[in-house]
């Protein structure tokens, strides 16, 4: 029992698992069993519900074998209908006759005890023959794999309907299918000392900055987890700054838009497990920019953009402003104004700011409920939260229906941020706002609305500018920012990520339209 | 310094400092909108207009009336009778009694001037009668302030009255080398308020009274921008014609005696003509009458200012702004010789559409 553990620590013990490697297979290292710890560890594997250990013995020869695998982890069809009839009726002798012998390509031999257990782990089948100290492994892994599904968190009404899954290799699959193109390096990392995660790391040779390459990959081969659950895991772990509200690397889960950071000069993070991807460097901008603009005419998509950026300063700005001017600011309202902020206030026996944190807290409440409950139950609760709850507040005289017009304006203007991460951030960035408002008034605001300033122009992304392009400023940039120009001024990839080739097509022949008999 | 120090600092200073700032929660004041000073016997007699908010979503007024010798003496005698604090940040509009206006206005005005939060914008106007009684009145739907202020500001804007601000009062009243001037109103009802015409100041206090037929032409020499209306009267009728345009050069020619020239030159529209209808020749008679009519009332107007010694076209700034060491001593004295040559252009570029 202690060499077992012993043996296990000895596993996990990451030095020893060198984790930039690309076949994962060659990079375990050998380690060596003394007979009786074999014994011991397969003692412990029969603990297991489906440890497997069958025995057989082969009709024309008439030698005894054993089957031993992990029945969970074992497409056990493929066993039953490609490798037992075979090997049962067929004629084998030694153990290099068994390989001959079977359909299945992946078979090994290995005469080392010391590869059992992680060559079960992985999903192999081990076949010992009577009387041989080699022995075979017949790869059948099972593959428990969702289907490609169409993306949920960014929905598009045009553009192509393909989500990424839980499958690394299946994404991987989704990309090189966009790019088919040898530049595209898919360099493979081991994180994680539990879970032993893949994690994957693309960009385009001769495009991306050699300084983003190294850095990603610094970081993810310097990462210290015992499991990793998710994408958002490294988001969080490998950002520049952990302690920001604000995320730093973009999450995805459309492989198109993958597919054109990549081509943009970006570095994609991709974790097993899980189905969205990471894009860096990214900017403050980016999150806040949905890949459908780019499926629509760019004055359409530059419109929707500009709608967005002001939708997130009305929902940070809109009800901090409301307690300023409110409680102390009386002179700024209109005067045909005044009344209805009056009689709407008169009834409310609040201050300002507790009748304002009271609507806010309760869109927070309803807004994490509908996200728990079931579908079907959230969207009951949204519309009985909603009509019911501010009716009724309003009508018992707990707040201005002023002001919950302004509340609910604000809720729906936070969910038009398409990156979902980004748009929790712009839900709690006004609470402090609405206490600095509470305090000081206009001056408190602008005071928040510094230190928030400060915050992201020091904040960076895999060391490149966050405010980029408006800090540092690169009027270049613009044409893919707060705006969306058209495909022919788009020639040349973003300034800030220093690309090596910075041309991305010919903006002369991009320009001509020749015509038919030309 | 560390981080966690910098927080710290920051968090005690928000608490320490929260209480610093006045708080003026919107329902819980008296917004003042209107304030009104006249004279009782030696003392001021003040008024502040407040509008009342009904829950049906209707105006009120209430007038708080007191009486003191300072402006603030007034305000805080006010304060005694109101369950909300007064608050002046929200002013529209400051009316005065001709009395008081005859007697000095800057002294009233000072409370207003020391108030960071009485806005540039206030409107002031001097009252035929007493100020009071102008806020006891019940104007329109939209309270009583509103009303007011409407009424001049459209008057100044679309009509003929001259712009004035409390910004455009102080601009010209320490401006050396030209007098203020203020909008005359008088209560003609309960529901209605006129305006009867322009107070014009010497220094701080009021003169004369321009009467309202001649305003457009007062309006002419002090802005550069009018949309008024003016009446021609020739061989054939009475015509009005609204100014869409005006263009107006004024130079220094001499300056011994102090000689000016005054060009204006008028886009207008005709809008009604009595009789019948107008040839092509005939509306050159009728922009030659008006030029006329308009270069002699002009001059009839300066000449009449000159006489009474006020200057509120600013003849004296414009001519200090051309000469150096300019000296205000004599320009006393060479106002009252100046000559003026006041010429002016008519333009109809439109006369309706039933032609």
């Amino acid at each position: 029992m202690a060499n077992l553990f012993k043996s296990i620590k000895h596993i996990i013990n990451k030095k020893n698992i060198p984790t930039n490697q690309k076949d994962h297979q060659s990079s375990l290292v050998k380690r060596e069993y003394s007979k009786d710890q074999t014994e011991d560890w397969e003692k412990e594997l029969t603990k297991s519900k489906d440890y497997q250990k069958s025995y057989y013995f082969n009709q024309k020869s008439g030698k005894k074998f054993t089957l031993t695998y992990f029945s969970t982890l074992v497409e056990e069809k493929v066993m039953d209908n490609n490798a037992v009839p075979p090997l049962l009726e067929g004629e084998f002798y030694t153990i290099a006759d068994v390989k001959k012998l079977l359909p299945i390509a992946d078979v090994e031999l290995s005469n080392s005890s010391n590869d059992i257990p992680e060559m079960l782990m992985k999903g192999f089948v081990m076949l010992t023959l009577e009387g041989e100290k080699e022995f075979a492994f017949i790869s059948s892994p099972k593959q428990v794999v969702r289907s490609v599904s169409a993306p949920e968190i960014e929905f598009s009404v045009v553009g192509p309907k393909e989500a990424f899954v839980e499958a690394i290799d299946q994404n991987i699959n989704m990309i090189r299918k966009r790019l088919p193109i040898k530049e595209l390096i898919a360099e493979q990392f081991i994180v994680g000392k539990l879970s032993l995660t893949k994690v994957c790391v693309l960009y385009i040779k001769g495009i991306t900055n050699k300084e983003i390459i190294n850095t990603v990959k610094q970081r993810i081969s310097d990462l210290e987890k015992d499991e990793i659950a998710d994408s958002s895991y490294f988001t969080q772990i490998i950002s520049d700054n952990g302690n920001s509200p604000f995320p730093q690397l973009l999450d995805t889960e459309r492989p198109d838009r993958v597919t054109s950071s990549l081509a943009e000069g970006k570095v994609i993070i991709l974790v097993d497990g899980s189905p969205h991807a990471l894009i860096g460097p990214t900017s403050l901008t980016e999150f806040f920019n949905s890949f459908e603009d780019y499926f629509l005419n760019w004055i359409l998509a530059t419109f929707i953009r500009l709608i967005r950026l002001f939708s997130v300063i009305f929902s940070i700005m809109v009800t901090p402003l409301y307690v300023a001017v409110v409680t102390y600011h009386y002179q700024m309202i209109p005067k045909d104004l005044l009344i209805t902020l009056v009689t709407s206030r008169r009834v409310v026996p609040f201050p300002p700011i507790l009748e304002v944190l009271f609507l806010e807290v309760t869109i927070e409440l309803l807004r994490e409920a509908g996200a728990r409950l079931p579908t079907k139950v959230g969207q009951t609760i949204g519309i009985v939260g909603g009509i019911v709850l501010g009716t009724a507040s309003v009508e018992a005289g707990l707040t201005s229906n002023v002001l919950l017009i302004l509340i609910a304006l604000a809720a729906l203007a936070s969910f038009t941020t398409p990156v979902y991460q980004m748009s929790n951030t712009i839900r709690i960035l006004r609470f402090p706002f609405l206490i600095m408002a509470e305090i000081w008034g206009l001056v408190g605001i602008t005071i928040a609305f510094c230190f928030l300033l400060t915050h992201l122009l020091r904040l960076t992304s895999l060391g490149f500018p966050f405010m980029e392009p408006v800090f540092p400023l690169r009027v270049k940039d613009f044409k893919d920012a707060l705006f969306r120009l058209p495909f022919k001024s788009q020639a040349k990839r973003p300034q800030f990520l220093r690309t090596k080739d910075s041309t991305r097509f010919s903006k002369e022949k991009a320009n001509k339209k020749k015509d038919i008999d030309e | 310094m560390k981080k966690s120090h910098f927080i710290v600092a920051v968090l005690f200073c928000m608490t320490i400092l929260s209480g610093c700032v006045d708080r003026k929660v919107i329902d819980d004041v008296n917004i003042a909108t209107g304030i009104g000073i006249d004279k009782s016997g030696n003392q001021f007699l003040g008024s502040i207009m407040i509008p009342v908010f009904k829950p049906d979503k209707s105006f009120g007024n209430f007038t708080f009336v007191s009486k003191g010798n300072v402006i603030r003496d007034l305000v805080s005698e006010m304060q005694k009778k109101a369950s909300q604090p007064i608050v002046s940040g929200s002013l529209d509009i400051a009316l005065f009694g001709e009395d008081v206006a005859r007697e000095g206005l800057i002294k009233t005005l000072d409370v207003f001037l020391r108030d960071p939060s009485v806005g540039a914008r206030v409107q002031l106007a001097v009252v035929d009668g007493k100020a009071v009684d102008i806020f006891k009145g019940r104007y329109g739907d939209r309270g009583n302030s509103q009303y007011l202020t409407q009424l001049l500001e459209h008057n100044m804007n679309q009509q003929n009255l001259p712009i004035t601000n409390l910004h455009r009062f102080l601009a010209n009243f320490y401006k050396r080398g030209q007098d203020p001037y203020l909008p005359m109103l008088k209560k003609s009802n309960h529901n209605l308020v006129t305006i009867t015409g322009l107070a014009l100041f010497k220094d701080e206090k009021v003169v004369d009274i321009l009467h309202e037929n001649k305003m457009f032409y007062f309006k002419l020499l002090v802005d550069n921008h009018i949309l008024g209306v003016v009446k021609v009267k020739e061989a054939h009728g009475e015509s009005t014609v609204k100014s869409i345009g005006l263009k107006k050069k004024m130079r220094l020619i001499r300056r011994d005696p102090y000689t000016f020239s005054i060009k204006i030159k008028l886009k207008g529209d005709l809008t009604e003509h009595q009789e019948r209808m107008l040839k092509e020749g005939e509306i050159r008679k009728v922009e030659k009458q008006l030029a006329k009519q308009i270069a002699r009332e002009c001059k009839m107007l300066i000449e009449d200012f000159q006489r009474k010694g006020i200057d509120p076209v600013g003849f004296g700034h414009f001519a200090k702004s051309r000469t150096r060491s300019f000296d205000f001593k004599k320009w006393n004295t060479e106002y009252k010789n100046a000559k003026f040559k006041v010429s002016a252009d008519v333009h109809l570029i439109g006369h309706g559409v039933v032609e």
